[in-house]
């Protein structure tokens, strides 16, 4: 795993513990084809915890469990998370398709088996990709990130997939 | 030490000699599949020409696209997407599929699902495609990469081989095999990988059968599934292959897995995928009983002639219980052509079944939508919470022998009382 990926910072801003979470729940599913991000944040979080949107802050993580985004994963939950200020997401594990998805969004998604002990809400986490670990600002533990594909980790170097193909492009002109 | 079909396929495509799991590679697709939907190929039509300053999209030949959602269109917007559509194929010379029907039914019908190949569409659901001994995989809008470049990079999937054996019951379908598979193996149990189904079941089953099996493995985790061709995949396939040949590939004997399953299916009874998740899956007889208002027969994962047949099996001579919604939907216009002369479809009709035009839209509630405190049975791919409308509505997946009984008595049903 080689990559000029930053080190990301942040503090836990929600654990979704439950396995196979289907992420459209973040939202909704009678918001799944809302674009416009003032709705979506007027929605976001509802039935998880109605002070989300007034408690997190750019900079933040989300925490989640065992096949994360299992189902039918649709943009806009992440999109508001993003636009939110949510830099990054720890799973134990990521289902395909989500994971696919959020790659090529430039979203950095970090496999991370044992996350959800390490974190609690609130607590700072660093995602360290030189040291390939996942590390506990406040308590010093540590947990390894599960092997990411060369290929996922330049997408998310250049930023998503359009700005890496480009690259890729550039240098074959 | 022997290789699987899937890394055959990906050694193929990407002119190597051979291929593991892990390995990152770049592969030729012989095929690019899509659909129109907003965010989707008129997203890839725009960054083509604008991020990338392509007039001209790589290979036309090699892609395919279907009109399959939103149509009948319900809005000018609608409308207008598939007329972008429409423009950009001419435009670039590329086949287009209009009101066929669902895509993944039409690309086989339309000879897409070759052994051996390897396909890409945006849509997961197109691993179907490997009923066929095809290698299809949706990659959502990495499918950029395939509009811009011959080859797109791929890491090669391990594989999780699935044996099933023991006859099916009568009233127990392909669906509850995979729903089955997926209550012993779990959820993520295969995440990332590619399934290969093997055994005297899948030797038995019909393409139909297959296509369903193959067509929901995203639910157990997995980017694709694949099915070992033998003799009678390669005369299906041939009536289909007009002017290309195809070359198919089989997992060789000492092949590695990353996992290894032996299901018996000789004692399944009819089982159900209860909201809010499809991996909810349960006996049948723990839910027979519970009122359902309404029921849809279709989707790219049922739909077909066997489904259509066994709900006219059980609804022959009989009536849709007063005030039940069944939404029978062909999954393309040859299936309903084919069932037309068959006489299913008059028996359906006959018993109070409201048939429609081929199409995705009741599969996610873009057409017949649920109220509030609704209940259906469904043979679609999800049933999550709004799905199919109201999110206070819920969804209970079934294989379509159960929704044509649930029909009769407005409650879910045992099919096999009207098999009988």
């Amino acid at each position: 795993m080689t990559t000029g990926l930053p080190a990301i910072p942040g503090r836990v801003a929600y654990i979704f513990d439950e396995p196979n979470f289907d992420i459209d729940q973040i939202v909704g599913i009678e918001n799944i084809k809302l674009q416009d991000l003032d709705v979506l944040t007027r929605v976001v979080m509802k039935r998880f915890d109605p002070d989300f949107v007034s408690q997190v802050r750019a900079g933040d993580i989300l925490v989640g469990g065992h096949n994360f985004g299992y189902g039918h994963p649709h943009i806009p939950p992440m999109h508001i998370m993003r636009h939110l200020g949510i830099k990054a997401v720890v799973a134990e594990s990521f289902a395909p398709t989500y994971w696919s998805i959020e790659i090529a969004a430039g979203f950095p998604q970090i496999p991370c088996p044992g996350i959800l002990d390490l974190a609690q809400r609130w607590d700072e986490l660093e995602i360290d990709f030189a040291a390939v670990c996942v590390r506990n600002l406040g308590t010093g533990a540590s947990m390894a990130m599960a092997p990411v594909a060369q290929r996922d980790l330049d997408v998310l170097q250049a930023g998503g997939i359009v700005p890496f193909l480009r690259q890729q492009q550039q240098l074959k002109d | 030490m022997g290789h699987t079909i899937t890394e055959k396929i990906l050694a193929r495509a990407a002119c190597l000699a051979s291929v593991r799991p892990g390995d990152e590679i770049r592969a030729t697709p012989s095929r690019l599949l899509a659909y129109d939907f907003p965010g989707t190929t008129d997203l890839f039509f725009r960054q083509m020409k604008q991020d990338f300053g392509r007039e001209k999209v790589v290979k036309p030949q090699r892609i395919a696209l279907f009109i399959d959602h939103m149509v009948p269109a319900r809005e000018p917007k609608e409308e207008v997407l598939h007329q972008q559509t429409r423009a950009w194929a001419a435009e670039q010379g590329t086949v287009l599929h209009e009101r066929k029907g669902i895509g993944h039914q039409v690309a086989v019908e339309e000879g897409y699902a070759k052994p051996g190949d390897f396909v890409l569409h945006h849509d997961g659901h197109v691993s179907q495609l490997g009923a066929y001994g095809t290698l299809a995989i949706g990659v959502r809008r990495n499918l950029i990469e395939a509009f811009i470049s011959d080859q797109v990079a791929i890491t090669v999937p391990a594989t999780t081989r699935v044996n099933v054996r023991g006859a099916l019951q009568q009233g127990v379908m392909a669906r509850d095999v995979f729903h089955h598979i997926l209550r012993v193996l779990g959820p993520g149990s295969c995440n990332f990988q590619v399934v290969e189904f093997t055994g005297p079941t899948i030797e038995q089953m019909s393409f139909d059968g297959l296509q369903t099996l193959t067509g929901l493995t995203m639910f157990l985790g997995a980017i694709s599934s694949i099915v070992n061709p033998n003799e009678r995949t390669i005369a299906y396939a041939r009536e289909r292959t007009t002017t290309e040949g195809f070359e198919p590939l089989r997992s060789d004997s000492d092949a590695q897995y990353a996992a290894e399953f032996d299901i018996d299916v000789s004692s399944l009874e009819p089982t159900v995928a209860i909201p809010p998740s499809p991996d909810l899956i349960r006996d049948l007889r723990d839910y027979l009983g519970l009122e359902v208002h309404s029921g849809y027969l279709g989707s790219c994962a049922s739909g077909r002639l066997e489904d259509l047949e066994v709900a006219a099996k059980v609804l022959k001579g009989r009536t849709v219980k007063a005030g039940f919604a069944l939404h029978v939907v062909p999954t393309s216009q040859r299936v309903l052509s084919e069932a037309s002369r068959l006489g299913y479809v008059e028996t359906l009709v006959d018993a109070g079944a409201f048939l429609s035009s081929p199409s995705c839209d009741y599969c996610y509630g873009h057409v017949a939508t649920m109220a509030p405190g609704q209940r259906a049975v469904s043979t679609g791919t999800l049933n999550v919470p709004g799905r199919m409308g109201s999110t206070d509505s819920e969804i209970y997946l079934t294989n379509a022998a159960v929704v044509a009984a649930s029909a009769i008595e407005g409650k879910i049903a045992d099919p096999r009382r009207y098999l009988a």
